[in-house]
Protein backbone atom coordinates (compact mmCIF):
# COMPACT_ATOMS: atom_id res chain seq x y z
CA UNK A 1 0.00 0.00 0.00
CA UNK A 2 2.40 2.55 1.31
CA UNK A 3 1.65 5.90 0.78
CA UNK A 4 0.28 8.45 -1.89
CA UNK A 5 -0.03 11.65 -1.83
CA UNK A 6 -2.63 13.25 -4.29
CA UNK A 7 -2.94 17.53 -5.27
CA UNK A 8 -2.00 18.04 -1.96
CA UNK A 9 -2.39 22.04 -0.66
CA UNK A 10 -1.57 23.56 2.66
CA UNK A 11 -2.19 27.07 3.36
CA UNK A 12 -0.73 29.19 6.86
CA UNK A 13 -2.10 32.15 6.83
CA UNK A 14 -2.29 33.99 3.44
CA UNK A 15 1.41 31.17 1.83
CA UNK A 16 0.82 28.47 -0.05
CA UNK A 17 3.14 26.24 1.84
CA UNK A 18 2.06 23.12 -0.43
CA UNK A 19 0.59 24.13 -3.78
CA UNK A 20 -0.82 20.87 -5.79
CA UNK A 21 1.76 18.41 -4.89
CA UNK A 22 1.37 14.65 -5.97
CA UNK A 23 3.66 11.84 -5.25
CA UNK A 24 3.72 7.86 -4.40
CA UNK A 25 5.88 5.98 -2.39
CA UNK A 26 5.60 2.34 -2.88
CA UNK A 27 5.85 -0.54 0.51
CA UNK A 28 8.63 -0.53 2.02
CA UNK A 29 10.26 2.08 0.20
CA UNK A 30 11.96 4.98 1.55
CA UNK A 31 11.44 8.23 0.17
CA UNK A 32 13.46 11.44 0.92
CA UNK A 33 11.99 15.08 0.47
CA UNK A 34 14.55 17.45 0.09
CA UNK A 35 14.64 21.36 -0.35
CA UNK A 36 15.86 24.15 1.52
CA UNK A 37 14.30 25.65 4.94
CA UNK A 38 10.98 26.86 4.38
CA UNK A 39 10.15 24.66 1.44
CA UNK A 40 7.44 22.60 3.10
CA UNK A 41 9.22 19.28 3.69
CA UNK A 42 8.04 19.06 7.24
CA UNK A 43 4.51 20.02 6.75
CA UNK A 44 4.23 17.09 4.38
CA UNK A 45 5.17 14.29 7.42
CA UNK A 46 2.65 16.92 9.89
CA UNK A 47 0.16 16.34 7.53
CA UNK A 48 0.25 12.79 6.43
CA UNK A 49 0.82 12.18 10.16
CA UNK A 50 -2.71 13.95 10.83
CA UNK A 51 -0.22 16.84 13.29
CA UNK A 52 -2.04 19.11 11.01
CA UNK A 53 -4.73 19.56 8.68
CA UNK A 54 -4.68 19.29 5.26
CA UNK A 55 -6.71 22.09 2.93
CA UNK A 56 -6.78 20.22 -0.23
CA UNK A 57 -6.18 17.02 -1.32
CA UNK A 58 -6.01 13.26 -0.56
CA UNK A 59 -3.51 11.34 1.79
CA UNK A 60 -4.05 7.48 1.25
CA UNK A 61 -1.62 5.18 3.58
CA UNK A 62 -1.23 1.59 4.96
CA UNK A 63 -3.73 0.89 8.14
CA UNK A 64 -1.26 -0.05 10.43
CA UNK A 65 0.21 2.81 12.54
CA UNK A 66 1.91 6.06 11.11
CA UNK A 67 5.50 6.15 13.50
CA UNK A 68 7.13 9.95 13.50
CA UNK A 69 10.45 10.73 14.48
CA UNK A 70 10.91 14.31 15.20
CA UNK A 71 13.85 16.53 14.42
CA UNK A 72 14.84 17.26 18.04
CA UNK A 73 13.52 13.75 19.70
CA UNK A 74 10.94 15.11 21.43
CA UNK A 75 11.10 12.62 23.87
CA UNK A 76 9.48 12.93 27.34
CA UNK A 77 11.61 14.87 29.44
CA UNK A 78 10.23 13.47 32.75
CA UNK A 79 10.07 10.24 31.63
CA UNK A 80 12.89 7.47 31.85
CA UNK A 81 14.38 6.07 28.24
CA UNK A 82 12.29 2.46 29.70
CA UNK A 83 9.01 4.78 30.01
CA UNK A 84 9.67 7.05 27.04
CA UNK A 85 9.58 3.65 24.84
CA UNK A 86 6.89 1.67 26.77
CA UNK A 87 4.73 5.11 26.17
CA UNK A 88 2.24 3.46 23.77
CA UNK A 89 2.03 0.80 25.62
CA UNK A 90 1.23 1.83 28.53
CA UNK A 91 -1.26 4.68 27.68
CA UNK A 92 -2.97 3.54 24.51
CA UNK A 93 -6.18 2.89 25.02
CA UNK A 94 -5.93 -0.12 22.91
CA UNK A 95 -3.01 -1.43 23.52
CA UNK A 96 -2.26 -1.01 27.15
CA UNK A 97 -4.45 -3.81 28.31
CA UNK A 98 -2.86 -6.29 25.86
CA UNK A 99 1.12 -6.61 27.32
CA UNK A 100 2.16 -7.20 30.72
CA UNK A 101 4.65 -5.39 32.36
CA UNK A 102 7.00 -8.09 31.76
CA UNK A 103 5.76 -8.71 28.00
CA UNK A 104 6.83 -4.51 28.11
CA UNK A 105 9.92 -5.22 29.12
CA UNK A 106 10.99 -7.34 27.14
CA UNK A 107 9.75 -5.68 24.23
CA UNK A 108 11.52 -2.44 25.40
CA UNK A 109 14.95 -4.37 25.12
CA UNK A 110 14.36 -5.77 21.97
CA UNK A 111 13.85 -2.50 20.50
CA UNK A 112 16.56 -0.90 22.18
CA UNK A 113 19.04 -3.22 20.85
CA UNK A 114 17.29 -3.43 17.69
CA UNK A 115 19.25 0.86 17.70
CA UNK A 116 22.26 -0.41 19.13
CA UNK A 117 21.70 0.39 22.49
CA UNK A 118 21.67 -1.32 25.99
CA UNK A 119 21.00 -0.93 29.62
CA UNK A 120 19.89 2.29 29.44
CA UNK A 121 16.39 1.67 30.18
CA UNK A 122 16.74 3.66 33.82
CA UNK A 123 18.34 6.89 32.70
CA UNK A 124 16.26 10.23 31.11
CA UNK A 125 16.98 11.58 28.11
CA UNK A 126 18.79 14.86 29.42
CA UNK A 127 21.61 12.42 30.20
CA UNK A 128 21.92 11.52 26.82
CA UNK A 129 23.98 12.75 23.99
CA UNK A 130 22.37 13.94 20.80
CA UNK A 131 22.41 10.92 18.76
CA UNK A 132 21.24 8.28 21.77
CA UNK A 133 18.27 10.34 21.80
CA UNK A 134 17.80 9.99 18.50
CA UNK A 135 18.05 6.13 18.88
CA UNK A 136 16.26 6.13 21.75
CA UNK A 137 13.28 8.40 19.64
CA UNK A 138 13.58 5.30 16.81
CA UNK A 139 12.71 2.82 19.66
CA UNK A 140 9.86 4.82 20.51
CA UNK A 141 8.19 5.37 17.03
CA UNK A 142 9.00 1.56 15.89
CA UNK A 143 7.50 0.15 19.39
CA UNK A 144 3.63 -0.21 17.83
CA UNK A 145 5.24 -1.84 14.93
CA UNK A 146 4.23 1.24 12.47
CA UNK A 147 3.15 0.50 8.77
CA UNK A 148 4.83 4.17 7.80
CA UNK A 149 7.96 6.05 9.62
CA UNK A 150 8.41 9.69 9.34
CA UNK A 151 11.48 10.93 9.85
CA UNK A 152 12.08 14.75 10.12
CA UNK A 153 15.55 15.78 9.73
CA UNK A 154 16.75 12.61 11.66
CA UNK A 155 20.92 13.60 11.42
CA UNK A 156 20.27 17.60 12.04
CA UNK A 157 22.59 18.15 14.96
CA UNK A 158 24.72 15.25 14.54
CA UNK A 159 28.29 14.79 13.75
CA UNK A 160 29.17 13.03 10.88
CA UNK A 161 30.11 9.74 12.70
CA UNK A 162 26.70 9.76 14.89
CA UNK A 163 24.69 10.77 11.55
CA UNK A 164 26.01 7.84 9.94
CA UNK A 165 24.88 5.81 12.34
CA UNK A 166 21.64 7.19 12.05
CA UNK A 167 21.80 6.34 8.33
CA UNK A 168 22.25 2.69 9.15
CA UNK A 169 19.59 2.39 11.66
CA UNK A 170 17.04 4.27 9.08
CA UNK A 171 17.81 1.13 6.51
CA UNK A 172 18.33 -1.32 9.08
CA UNK A 173 14.74 -0.30 10.71
CA UNK A 174 13.26 -0.33 6.97
CA UNK A 175 14.46 -4.02 6.89
CA UNK A 176 13.82 -5.21 9.79
CA UNK A 177 10.14 -3.78 9.88
CA UNK A 178 9.44 -3.83 6.31
CA UNK A 179 7.95 0.12 6.84
CA UNK A 180 7.31 2.34 4.42
CA UNK A 181 9.25 5.03 5.29
CA UNK A 182 9.54 9.13 4.40
CA UNK A 183 12.82 11.15 4.92
CA UNK A 184 12.86 14.78 5.05
CA UNK A 185 16.93 16.04 5.23
CA UNK A 186 18.89 18.41 3.98
CA UNK A 187 22.26 16.13 3.85
CA UNK A 188 23.24 14.83 0.66
CA UNK A 189 25.07 11.98 2.31
CA UNK A 190 21.52 10.90 4.19
CA UNK A 191 19.93 11.00 0.61
CA UNK A 192 22.78 8.60 -0.99
CA UNK A 193 22.59 6.09 1.85
CA UNK A 194 19.29 6.22 2.73
CA UNK A 195 16.89 6.82 -0.26
CA UNK A 196 15.21 4.69 -3.00
CA UNK A 197 13.58 7.86 -4.12
CA UNK A 198 13.72 11.87 -4.00
CA UNK A 199 11.55 14.64 -4.17
CA UNK A 200 12.33 18.00 -4.14
CA UNK A 201 10.42 20.73 -3.19
CA UNK A 202 10.44 24.50 -3.62
CA UNK A 203 8.28 27.06 -2.81
CA UNK A 204 5.61 24.62 -1.81
CA UNK A 205 5.98 22.33 -5.29
CA UNK A 206 7.67 19.47 -6.74
CA UNK A 207 10.97 20.69 -8.57
CA UNK A 208 12.70 17.29 -8.79
CA UNK A 209 11.49 13.64 -8.56
CA UNK A 210 13.82 10.61 -9.07
CA UNK A 211 16.44 8.46 -7.72
CA UNK A 212 19.72 9.92 -5.83
CA UNK A 213 21.46 9.46 -8.60
CA UNK A 214 19.29 11.71 -10.79
CA UNK A 215 19.44 14.17 -8.08
CA UNK A 216 23.18 14.44 -8.70
CA UNK A 217 23.55 14.32 -11.98
CA UNK A 218 20.65 15.67 -13.68
CA UNK A 219 21.00 18.67 -15.48
CA UNK A 220 17.73 20.34 -13.22
CA UNK A 221 18.73 23.59 -12.76
CA UNK A 222 17.00 23.27 -9.11
CA UNK A 223 18.84 20.37 -7.99
CA UNK A 224 21.92 21.78 -9.53
CA UNK A 225 22.04 24.66 -6.90
CA UNK A 226 21.17 22.12 -4.27
CA UNK A 227 23.71 19.71 -4.92
CA UNK A 228 25.96 22.43 -5.15
CA UNK A 229 24.83 23.88 -2.00
CA UNK A 230 25.13 27.72 -4.26
CA UNK A 231 23.04 30.71 -3.45
CA UNK A 232 23.23 31.60 -7.11
CA UNK A 233 20.36 29.53 -8.79
CA UNK A 234 16.57 30.02 -9.60
CA UNK A 235 15.61 28.97 -5.65
CA UNK A 236 15.83 32.15 -3.24
CA UNK A 237 17.53 30.88 0.08
CA UNK A 238 14.82 31.83 2.60
CA UNK A 239 16.33 31.30 6.16
CA UNK B 1 -6.72 58.54 0.70
CA UNK B 2 -3.78 56.07 1.37
CA UNK B 3 -1.88 59.26 3.18
CA UNK B 4 -5.49 59.55 4.95
CA UNK B 5 -5.36 56.09 6.42
CA UNK B 6 -1.59 56.62 7.68
CA UNK B 7 -2.42 59.66 9.47
CA UNK B 8 -5.63 58.32 10.69
CA UNK B 9 -3.71 55.05 12.28
CA UNK B 10 -1.51 57.37 13.89
CA UNK B 11 -4.17 59.27 16.28
CA UNK B 12 -4.46 58.13 19.82
CA UNK B 13 -8.40 57.57 19.36
CA UNK B 14 -7.52 55.01 16.45
CA UNK B 15 -4.34 53.40 18.49
CA UNK B 16 -6.88 53.30 21.53
CA UNK B 17 -9.89 51.48 19.66
CA UNK B 18 -7.95 49.23 17.97
CA UNK B 19 -6.04 47.92 21.15
CA UNK B 20 -9.13 47.54 22.51
CA UNK B 21 -10.30 45.18 19.87
CA UNK B 22 -7.30 43.33 20.00
CA UNK B 23 -7.89 43.08 23.53
CA UNK B 24 -11.40 41.92 22.77
CA UNK B 25 -10.06 39.45 20.56
CA UNK B 26 -7.20 37.93 22.60
CA UNK B 27 -10.07 37.90 25.61
CA UNK B 28 -12.67 35.62 23.20
CA UNK B 29 -9.90 33.25 21.84
CA UNK B 30 -8.61 32.34 25.32
CA UNK B 31 -12.39 31.99 26.68
CA UNK B 32 -12.95 29.63 23.33
CA UNK B 33 -9.60 27.95 24.14
CA UNK B 34 -10.62 27.19 27.55
CA UNK B 35 -13.96 26.08 27.19
CA UNK B 36 -12.59 23.57 23.92
CA UNK B 37 -10.22 22.23 26.62
CA UNK B 38 -12.85 21.83 29.06
CA UNK B 39 -15.28 19.89 26.54
CA UNK B 40 -12.24 17.63 24.99
CA UNK B 41 -11.15 16.71 29.16
CA UNK B 42 -14.57 15.73 29.69
CA UNK B 43 -14.67 13.99 26.34
CA UNK B 44 -11.73 11.97 28.04
CA UNK B 45 -13.04 11.53 31.11
CA UNK B 46 -16.02 9.74 29.75
CA UNK B 47 -14.20 7.51 27.05
CA UNK B 48 -11.77 6.29 29.93
CA UNK B 49 -9.19 7.62 28.07
CA UNK B 50 -7.32 9.46 31.42
CA UNK B 51 -3.93 8.03 32.99
CA UNK B 52 -5.00 6.98 36.56
CA UNK B 53 -1.18 6.64 37.38
CA UNK B 54 -1.01 10.31 36.65
CA UNK B 55 -4.71 11.28 38.46
CA UNK B 56 -2.43 9.64 41.30
CA UNK B 57 0.86 11.59 40.40
CA UNK B 58 -1.14 14.66 40.37
CA UNK B 59 -3.18 14.72 43.34
CA UNK B 60 0.22 14.38 45.55
CA UNK B 61 1.40 17.35 43.50
CA UNK B 62 -2.18 19.66 44.03
CA UNK B 63 -2.28 17.78 47.65
CA UNK B 64 0.79 17.12 49.49
CA UNK B 65 3.59 19.40 47.78
CA UNK B 66 1.37 22.53 48.00
CA UNK B 67 0.27 22.04 51.52
CA UNK B 68 3.17 23.81 53.34
CA UNK B 69 2.91 26.92 51.17
CA UNK B 70 -0.54 26.57 51.43
CA UNK B 71 -0.76 26.44 55.26
CA UNK B 72 1.94 29.20 55.99
CA UNK B 73 0.05 31.83 53.64
CA UNK B 74 -3.42 31.19 55.20
CA UNK B 75 -1.64 30.75 58.91
CA UNK B 76 0.26 34.44 58.80
CA UNK B 77 -2.70 36.01 56.59
CA UNK B 78 -5.13 35.16 60.05
CA UNK B 79 -2.20 36.31 62.62
CA UNK B 80 -2.23 39.63 60.30
CA UNK B 81 -5.68 40.24 60.33
CA UNK B 82 -6.71 38.61 63.74
CA UNK B 83 -4.32 40.88 65.58
CA UNK B 84 -5.65 44.09 64.37
CA UNK B 85 -9.25 42.83 65.06
CA UNK B 86 -9.52 41.42 68.34
CA UNK B 87 -7.44 43.86 70.04
CA UNK B 88 -10.48 46.25 69.17
CA UNK B 89 -13.21 43.60 69.64
CA UNK B 90 -12.13 43.20 72.78
CA UNK B 91 -12.51 46.99 73.59
CA UNK B 92 -15.73 47.84 72.24
CA UNK B 93 -16.66 44.42 74.53
CA UNK B 94 -17.31 42.41 71.55
CA UNK B 95 -14.41 39.91 73.01
CA UNK B 96 -17.35 36.89 72.77
CA UNK B 97 -17.89 37.10 69.49
CA UNK B 98 -14.17 37.63 67.70
CA UNK B 99 -14.77 33.36 67.41
CA UNK B 100 -17.54 33.98 65.35
CA UNK B 101 -15.66 36.30 63.09
CA UNK B 102 -12.85 34.13 62.95
CA UNK B 103 -15.11 31.12 61.85
CA UNK B 104 -17.07 33.34 59.35
CA UNK B 105 -14.06 35.07 58.11
CA UNK B 106 -12.05 31.71 57.47
CA UNK B 107 -14.74 29.26 56.31
CA UNK B 108 -16.28 31.37 53.75
CA UNK B 109 -13.87 33.23 52.67
CA UNK B 110 -10.12 33.47 53.48
CA UNK B 111 -9.46 29.76 53.98
CA UNK B 112 -10.54 29.28 50.05
CA UNK B 113 -9.45 32.94 48.63
CA UNK B 114 -5.98 32.16 50.30
CA UNK B 115 -5.48 28.37 49.68
CA UNK B 116 -6.06 29.43 45.82
CA UNK B 117 -3.64 32.27 45.28
CA UNK B 118 -0.94 29.58 46.97
CA UNK B 119 -1.97 26.94 44.67
CA UNK B 120 -2.14 29.43 41.57
CA UNK B 121 1.27 31.11 42.27
CA UNK B 122 2.82 27.38 42.90
CA UNK B 123 0.85 24.98 41.07
CA UNK B 124 -0.94 26.51 38.23
CA UNK B 125 2.52 28.23 37.19
CA UNK B 126 4.09 24.77 37.15
CA UNK B 127 1.06 23.16 35.29
CA UNK B 128 1.40 25.79 32.48
CA UNK B 129 5.23 26.06 32.24
CA UNK B 130 5.53 22.44 32.21
CA UNK B 131 2.58 21.88 29.32
CA UNK B 132 4.07 24.98 27.70
CA UNK B 133 7.73 23.34 27.57
CA UNK B 134 6.15 20.27 25.98
CA UNK B 135 4.31 21.96 23.48
CA UNK B 136 7.15 23.74 22.27
CA UNK B 137 9.81 20.92 22.65
CA UNK B 138 6.98 18.97 20.38
CA UNK B 139 6.19 16.77 22.74
CA UNK B 140 2.61 17.24 22.80
CA UNK B 141 3.04 16.50 18.72
CA UNK B 142 4.51 13.24 20.01
CA UNK B 143 2.10 12.37 22.50
CA UNK B 144 -0.31 12.55 19.52
CA UNK B 145 1.74 10.44 16.99
CA UNK B 146 1.61 8.04 19.77
CA UNK B 147 -2.14 7.84 19.35
CA UNK B 148 -2.10 9.15 23.23
CA UNK B 149 -5.00 11.48 23.86
CA UNK B 150 -3.42 14.72 25.10
CA UNK B 151 -6.29 15.86 27.14
CA UNK B 152 -6.95 12.20 28.75
CA UNK B 153 -3.03 12.48 29.45
CA UNK B 154 -2.12 16.06 30.43
CA UNK B 155 -5.77 17.26 31.38
CA UNK B 156 -7.89 14.85 32.77
CA UNK B 157 -5.51 13.69 35.47
CA UNK B 158 -4.79 17.59 36.39
CA UNK B 159 -8.09 18.84 36.30
CA UNK B 160 -9.40 16.37 38.15
CA UNK B 161 -6.69 16.11 41.17
CA UNK B 162 -7.37 20.02 41.27
CA UNK B 163 -10.87 19.21 42.14
CA UNK B 164 -10.75 16.10 44.43
CA UNK B 165 -7.20 17.66 46.45
CA UNK B 166 -8.65 21.53 46.70
CA UNK B 167 -11.14 20.61 49.03
CA UNK B 168 -9.26 18.76 51.97
CA UNK B 169 -6.81 21.14 51.30
CA UNK B 170 -9.03 24.40 52.29
CA UNK B 171 -10.34 22.58 55.16
CA UNK B 172 -7.15 21.49 56.21
CA UNK B 173 -6.05 25.29 55.78
CA UNK B 174 -9.46 26.99 57.34
CA UNK B 175 -8.85 24.82 60.26
CA UNK B 176 -5.33 25.50 61.06
CA UNK B 177 -6.37 29.66 60.37
CA UNK B 178 -9.08 29.07 62.99
CA UNK B 179 -6.57 27.55 65.36
CA UNK B 180 -4.18 30.30 64.63
CA UNK B 181 -7.42 32.67 65.55
CA UNK B 182 -7.59 31.75 68.76
CA UNK B 183 -4.26 31.58 69.61
CA UNK B 184 -3.55 35.29 67.92
CA UNK B 185 -6.70 36.42 70.22
CA UNK B 186 -5.48 35.01 73.05
CA UNK B 187 -1.99 36.79 72.64
CA UNK B 188 -2.60 39.77 71.65
CA UNK B 189 -6.10 40.89 73.51
CA UNK B 190 -5.69 38.05 76.33
CA UNK B 191 -9.42 36.94 74.81
CA UNK B 192 -9.55 33.01 76.78
CA UNK B 193 -9.35 29.89 73.89
CA UNK B 194 -12.55 28.70 75.73
CA UNK B 195 -14.63 32.45 75.07
CA UNK B 196 -13.01 32.10 71.04
CA UNK B 197 -14.13 28.34 70.78
CA UNK B 198 -17.76 28.90 72.58
CA UNK B 199 -18.60 31.71 69.86
CA UNK B 200 -16.85 29.68 67.44
CA UNK B 201 -19.80 27.84 66.48
CA UNK B 202 -21.94 31.22 66.17
CA UNK B 203 -20.40 31.78 62.97
CA UNK B 204 -20.44 28.54 61.19
CA UNK B 205 -23.83 26.70 59.36
CA UNK B 206 -24.36 23.67 57.22
CA UNK B 207 -24.63 26.07 54.35
CA UNK B 208 -21.02 27.99 54.72
CA UNK B 209 -19.69 24.33 54.75
CA UNK B 210 -21.14 23.26 51.70
CA UNK B 211 -20.20 26.29 50.07
CA UNK B 212 -16.39 26.31 51.07
CA UNK B 213 -16.20 22.50 49.61
CA UNK B 214 -18.21 23.91 46.52
CA UNK B 215 -16.14 26.86 45.89
CA UNK B 216 -12.66 24.76 46.47
CA UNK B 217 -13.86 22.22 44.03
CA UNK B 218 -14.90 24.44 41.55
CA UNK B 219 -11.32 26.75 41.87
CA UNK B 220 -9.20 23.52 41.87
CA UNK B 221 -11.02 22.38 38.35
CA UNK B 222 -10.85 25.91 37.11
CA UNK B 223 -6.82 26.45 38.36
CA UNK B 224 -5.90 23.38 35.99
CA UNK B 225 -8.11 23.82 32.98
CA UNK B 226 -7.05 27.47 32.80
CA UNK B 227 -3.26 26.63 32.93
CA UNK B 228 -3.16 23.57 31.14
CA UNK B 229 -5.16 25.31 28.71
CA UNK B 230 -2.51 28.21 28.26
CA UNK B 231 0.13 25.83 28.03
CA UNK B 232 -0.96 23.97 25.70
CA UNK B 233 -1.84 26.78 23.60
CA UNK B 234 2.03 27.84 24.02
CA UNK B 235 4.01 29.10 20.92
CA UNK B 236 7.55 29.69 20.18
CA UNK B 237 10.01 29.14 22.46
CA UNK B 238 11.16 30.51 26.02
CA UNK B 239 9.17 33.49 25.51
CA UNK B 240 6.04 31.68 24.63
CA UNK B 241 6.71 29.42 27.67
CA UNK B 242 6.80 32.82 29.73
CA UNK B 243 4.13 33.58 28.49
CA UNK B 244 1.93 31.19 28.64
CA UNK B 245 2.98 30.90 32.34
CA UNK B 246 1.70 34.80 33.26
CA UNK B 247 -1.49 34.58 31.22
CA UNK B 248 -2.18 31.35 33.11
CA UNK B 249 -1.45 33.07 36.43
CA UNK B 250 -3.88 36.16 35.63
CA UNK B 251 -6.29 34.25 34.30
CA UNK B 252 -6.57 31.72 37.01
CA UNK B 253 -6.70 34.44 39.79
CA UNK B 254 -9.39 36.40 38.11
CA UNK B 255 -11.39 33.16 37.39
CA UNK B 256 -11.40 32.33 41.18
CA UNK B 257 -12.35 36.05 42.39
CA UNK B 258 -14.76 35.33 39.76
CA UNK B 259 -16.36 32.25 40.61
CA UNK B 260 -15.98 33.45 44.42
CA UNK B 261 -18.44 36.94 43.94
CA UNK B 262 -20.93 34.34 41.83
CA UNK B 263 -21.12 32.08 44.97
CA UNK B 264 -20.93 35.15 47.07
CA UNK B 265 -23.96 36.50 44.99
CA UNK B 266 -25.71 33.06 45.20
CA UNK B 267 -25.75 32.17 48.63
CA UNK B 268 -25.32 35.20 50.88
CA UNK B 269 -26.67 38.71 49.06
Amino acid sequence: MGIEVKNLTKIYGEKKVLDNISFKVKDGEILAIVGFSGSGKSTVLKLISNLVEKDEGEIITSEGDIAFVFQYSALFDSLTVYDNIAFALHERKDLKKNFTEKEIAKIVKEKLELVGLKGIENLYPSELSGGMQKRVSFARAIVTEPEVILYDEPTAGLDPIASTLIEDYILRLRNETKATSIVVTHQMSTIKRTADKVIMLYDGKIVFSGTPDELENSGNEYTKQFVEASIEGPMKILA
Amino acid sequence: MELYKQVLKQTVTYRLFSSIIDNIKDFSETMGNITICGIKTLKAVIKGEMSLKELIEQCERFGISSLPITLSIVGMTTIIIVSQIAQEMVKQGGGNMVGALVSILMVRELGVIMSGFAIISMIGSSLASEIATMRVTEQIDALRTLKVNPFGYLFAPRVLAGMIMMPPVVIISSLLGVIMGAVTSNMVSGLSYRAFFDSLWLGIFAKDLFVCIAKAFFFGGTIALISCSFGFHAKGGAKGVGLATTGAVVWSFVAIVIIDMIFAIGFFF
